[in-house]
């Protein structure tokens, strides 16, 4: 009996891979998963409890491509090609955070990107809409999403900047990709009581976000957020 | 002409005729090599982005030091037939002109990756070998003639100079004539009239392969050139690559390739306020160099659309009605739409880019509609500096082109560019260009911490105290909104009722108002109070700099004019400290570059000059003794730092860089080369002495003379800039070609074997030199690293008289 546990263990384990290759490669990812998590995102100011967890299940290193995989839980952005990145694990933490999504929220995503950011939201909301620009990465992340098992996502190539009307209105909404201003349609189809969040900056570096609110009448606030590390650079 | 150099069989010709002929050869491949140079300089600052120039020099000069240590392994078997080898570097260097181009295009390399990941740096080695190696030919190619073939050096040098100068003169006109893309015919066409004169060369046998790699040459040129592969970080690439992207117009010449691409999935709006609720037209983005420069909202001049009213850059159109506007740098129809939209009077927009303003008011008048007919509009095509030194107009406001990007001014890729307009003395003049009443304005992305808006109201404040325009702090208004702020500035104080249009603007349009202090902001964060705390030092805090900050906020000046360079590296271990993990996007790449480019030619050098003395049992130890060593990097290190600075600070005066560059590098070279081809006459010791000597005066006085001279000549016609610039350079210029080609005929006449090892030392520590010329004009400024170019000159001539001495004894 001693000997058969291990053994039920390890053939549920070499069944489990084989029917889900993308866990199969992820054992030697967890601890690397876990020490991110700790380092990066807790210690760095992160400690929504859901937001911990649902960035200790999504295998990060699945989301980038295999050259870049031994370096998927490293504190900064990858390439995800077509000049696009991965954010590094803090930004995707303080993002996810500041939105205070809800299991019954309905989330939309301008620039699915390499579609981890997505993955993490489908852990703590209902449902997620991303929208990606680029066929290439719009084919990319929804096959890795569906290996993976997230039914709560649904992804259409096409213009972000345009949102997502039929399925509108969204409780948050989260732009990944840097823009230049925020896109009216975007606030159209914020929910009253909605929280939208979006970077500000290049391709390799967050150093500010805009969050928006639209309280219950619909008026729109808006603030500069800081990631908690980069507040120590002012002194405050 | 020869005195003695082995001989190659079969040589009929006359030794004066072969002496001529390795001469014009040297020529044509200096030109070659230094139109290379030219070229790569817009090649890679297309496909990536300016911070790769520093690079670009240093692999010419790598490639050609690496060609003085493989010439001192190998003597040996050189100089059994130094004429062969000489005829076959120069076939080959030609080709590799253009082969060398296109096989760099498929090292997959991406620069952003270098600070973390450790497979990025092979991939950086090979594509920096693969574009060293043309060089790296050439500087065979140019050295045999004097380590070998024993032609004497002043001659060859001359040569050498005189042909970098025509390499200069000619790329400039070249680059009006040729698309982007095609530029590298033009090296290639210089070596292949190279490699016609070593073809018609009887000795050194193989003239089959000689025809081979002639034809191969021909064939390069008329083959189509290599498609550009931009980085995919660049916004033309990132434009080019969404659904239903297409060019729509483009244009090249001296100031850059132009392109204009329609995409529907542009939506440009920086900063644009959340209270615009309507829809932004289509666009066209314009890219100069690959990078976005401005928008053009399609038939914007038939109606200027709404959102152009919307952004927290309008502010100083709130605060004077119909105002005469002058715009400093054309952003595509934008800026003048803006004006339109916000009730200007009239619009006078200084742009120096020609091929920029014909590319906007000709080839996309179709798409934009052209100017609002209700908006006389003026583009000028000079130099913002000599606009303002020139033009006695008065204007109401003065609108700087944006001065910070979401991206790239964060990442720190412009640190070490030039931009005199954002000086202590570009905002004089600026100043002094304003009627009553009139505001000087920027804009741009906010940061945090905080860095332009701190650093453009501290320069604006100090200047205001000069002209005794005080207090400063109730001449400006500082707003922003949620990403972008704006800065206004006059000679006057502004009135309590135009601060209220100011807060009315801000409440409008949902903004804050950072200066003057609204006291404290609900809801406002750590950023914000940064921002106050810092806008709020910055007017009314202690002058002059605070050396306790992370960042570099004090105003800088003509004599280090980067406006961009905000890093202190003596702070980078405290940022590491506060930031741990967090701390890559606060680093200036174009800075890490910088002293990347140091750090790989001083390590490299290192290397490989230990080469020949560890593995050479030739004489080499004896010939490589640190006084030769110490002399030719003395040169190699002052040659470029006062080249390299007076092509710096040319800038200013000439307009802009690319014509800064050839003039500088040509006049240098032409006049180094007269100074080389006259070298036998002052190559005694005690004349040389006087040359030090001289080199020294002439470098100092000349450079003081044009900074003094370079404000009244802003105001001056481009042929009298030009003149006055080549005449300061010349004298030094004409003295500093002597040096090398007198201590080389020392070593030939010490038997030559030290020859190759000095050309080595003297191109790696010319590598050297041109990092060390930015890093000097990034924190010493330029009078101080010509002084140092200058006092490296006169420790050179303390050595002179021992090189070749030690050899012989």
């Amino acid at each position: 009996m001693k000997i058969a546990i291990p053994l039920i263990t390890i053939a549920a384990a070499v069944l489990s891979a084989a029917l889900h290759p993308a866990l199969a490669t992820d054992e030697p990812y967890l601890q690397k998963r876990a020490a991110m998590v700790r380092d990066q995102i807790e210690r760095e100011g992160v400690t929504d409890s859901r937001v911990l967890a649902a960035m200790r299940d999504v295998p990060r290193h699945l989301f980038v491509s295999p050259e870049y995989r031994s370096k998927a839980y490293e504190p900064y952005p990858l390439p995800i090609g077509e000049g696009q990145t991965i954010s590094q694990p803090y930004v995707v933490g303080f993002m996810t955070q500041i939105l205070r999504l809800k299991e019954t929220d309905r989330v939309l995503e301008v620039g699915t990107g390499s579609g981890y950011q997505a993955a993490v939201a489908a852990k703590l909301a209902a449902e997620v809409y991303s929208v990606e620009i680029l066929e290439s990465l719009a084919v990319r992340s929804r096959r890795t999403l569906s290996d993976l098992g997230f039914r709560n996502v649904v992804l259409r190539q096409g213009d972000g900047y345009y949102g997502w009307e039929e399925k509108a209105p969204f409780d948050a909404i989260i732009v990944t990709c840097a823009g230049g201003h925020v896109p009216p349609p975007l606030l159209r189809q914020l929910r009253n009581g909605g929280r939208m969040i979006m970077p500000v900056g290049g391709p390799f570096m967050t150093q500010n976000l805009v969050f928006i609110e639209k309280d219950a009448q619909g008026a729109i606030t808006h603030r500069n957020v800081l990631p908690v590390a980069f507040v120590r650079l002012l002194g405050h | 002409m020869s005195t003695g150099a082995p001989r190659d069989r079969g040589d009929p010709v006359s030794e004066d005729a072969k002496a001529a002929r390795v001469v014009l050869v040297v020529f044509f491949l200096s030109a070659a090599t230094l139109a290379n140079e030219i070229v790569l300089i817009r090649l890679l600052s297309f496909r990536f982005w300016p911070h790769f120039v520093p690079l670009i020099v240093s692999q010419a000069m790598l490639g050609f030091g690496g060609a003085g240590v493989a010439l001192q392994i190998v003597r040996r078997r050189v100089e059994r037939s130094p004429g062969r080898l000489f005829a076959w570097m120069v076939l080959l260097a030609a080709p590799a002109f253009d082969l060398a181009f296109r096989a760099s295009q498929f090292v997959s390399f991406d620069p952003f990756l270098l600070l973390w990941d450790p497979v990025a740096w092979p991939r950086f080695g090979v594509f920096f070998f693969l574009l060293a190696v043309p060089f790296f030919l050439s500087g065979c190619a140019i050295a045999i003639p004097f380590a070998f073939l024993r032609l004497r050096p002043g001659p060859v040098y001359a040569a050498s100079f005189a042909g970098s100068a025509a390499g200069a003169l000619v790329a400039l006109p070249f680059l009006m004539v040729a698309p982007t893309g095609g530029l590298l015919r033009l090296p290639l066409a210089l070596g292949a009239v190279a490699c016609a004169f070593v073809l018609s060369d009887k000795g050194g046998g193989l003239r089959k392969g000689r025809v081979a790699a002639l034809c191969a040459v021909l064939f390069l040129t008329v083959i189509p050139p290599a498609d550009l592969k931009l980085s995919p970080y660049k916004d033309l690439a990132a434009v080019r690559n969404l659904p239903g992207a297409r060019e729509i117009a483009s244009r090249f010449g001296i100031s850059g390739d132009y392109r204009a691409v329609f995409a529907p999935g542009v939506h440009s709006a920086p900063g644009l306020s959340i209270r615009f609720a309507g829809e932004i037209p289509p666009q066209a983005t314009l890219f100069a160099d690959g990078e976005q420069r401005g928008i053009v909202p399609k038939d914007g001049g038939r109606k200027p659309p709404a959102y152009l009213g919307y952004f927290p850059a309008v502010l100083p159109y709130r605060l004077f009605e119909h105002p005469r506007v002058l715009q400093l740098g054309l952003r595509g129809t934008e800026g003048v739409l803006t004006a339109a939209a916000n009730f200007a009077s009239s619009v006078t927009v200084v742009e120096p880019a020609q091929e920029l303003v014909r590319l906007v008011r000709e080839d996309l008048s179709g798409f934009s509609g052209g100017w609002p007919r209700s908006l006389p509009v003026e583009i000028r095509e000079e130099g913002a500096r000599n606009f303002l030194a020139r033009d006695r107009r008065i204007f109401d406001i003065i609108e700087a082109a944006d001065i910070s990007s979401a991206t790239f001014s964060s990442l720190g890729v412009h640190a070490t560019g030039e931009t005199f307009l954002l000086t202590r003395e570009g905002i004089r003049a600026a100043l002094a260009r304003l009627g009553e009443g009139g505001l000087l304005a920027f804009s741009g992305w906010l940061k945090a911490p905080p860095r332009e808006n701190v650093k453009i109201l501290r320069t604006i404040r100090a200047e205001l105290s000069v002209a005794r325009l005080v207090p400063a702090a109730d001449r400006v208004a500082a707003i922003h909104g949620w990403g972008t702020f704006s800065v206004v500035a006059r000679r006057t104080p502004f009135h309590p009722a135009e601060i209220d249009r100011v807060r009315r603007f801000c409440s409008d349009y949902g903004y804050s108002m950072v200066w003057p202090a609204a006291g404290a902001v609900a809801g406002g964060g750590a950023e914000e109070r940064a921002l106050r705390e810092a806008v709020s030092d910055a007017m009314t805090g202690p002058p002059g700099e605070r050396g306790t900050e992370l960042f570099d906020l004090s105003p800088v000046t003509d004599d280090s004019p980067y406006f961009h360079r905000f890093l202190r590296l003596r702070t980078l271990p405290e940022f590491k400290r506060l930031l741990g993990s967090q701390w890559i996007p606060f680093v200036e790449w174009g800075i890490v570059f910088l002293v990347l480019s140091l750090g790989v030619s001083l390590v490299l050098a290192a290397m490989l000059l230990l080469l020949p003395a560890a593995f050479v049992r030739d004489g080499t130890g004896k010939a490589a003794t640190i006084s030769v060593a110490g002399y030719f990097s003395a040169l190699g290190l002052a040659y470029m730092l006062v080249e390299l600075t007076f092509l710096k600070a040319g800038i200013l005066v000439l307009g802009d860089t690319i014509r800064a560059a050839g003039l500088a590098i040509g006049g240098f070279s032409f006049f180094s080369g007269i100074g080389s081809a006259v070298s036998g006459r002052w190559e005694s010791e005690r004349a040389m002495k006087r040359v030090f000597a001289g080199i020294a005066v002439c470098v100092v006085v000349g450079f003081v003379i044009f900074s003094a001279a370079a404000s009244p000549l802003l105001a001056r016609g481009w042929g009298m800039r030009t003149a006055a610039f080549v005449a300061t350079l010349a004298p030094a210029a004409f003295l500093m070609g002597i040096p090398f080609p007198a201590a080389i005929s020392r070593l030939a006449a010490a038997g030559g074997s030290a020859i190759p090892f000095a050309w080595a030392v003297n191109g790696f520590f010319s590598v050297a030199g041109a990092s060390l010329a930015s890093i000097g004009a990034l924190w010493l400024g330029f009078r101080w690293t010509v002084v140092i170019g200058a006092v490296l000159y006169v420790m050179a001539g303390l050595l002179f008289q021992r090189v070749g001495r030690e050899i012989r004894s």
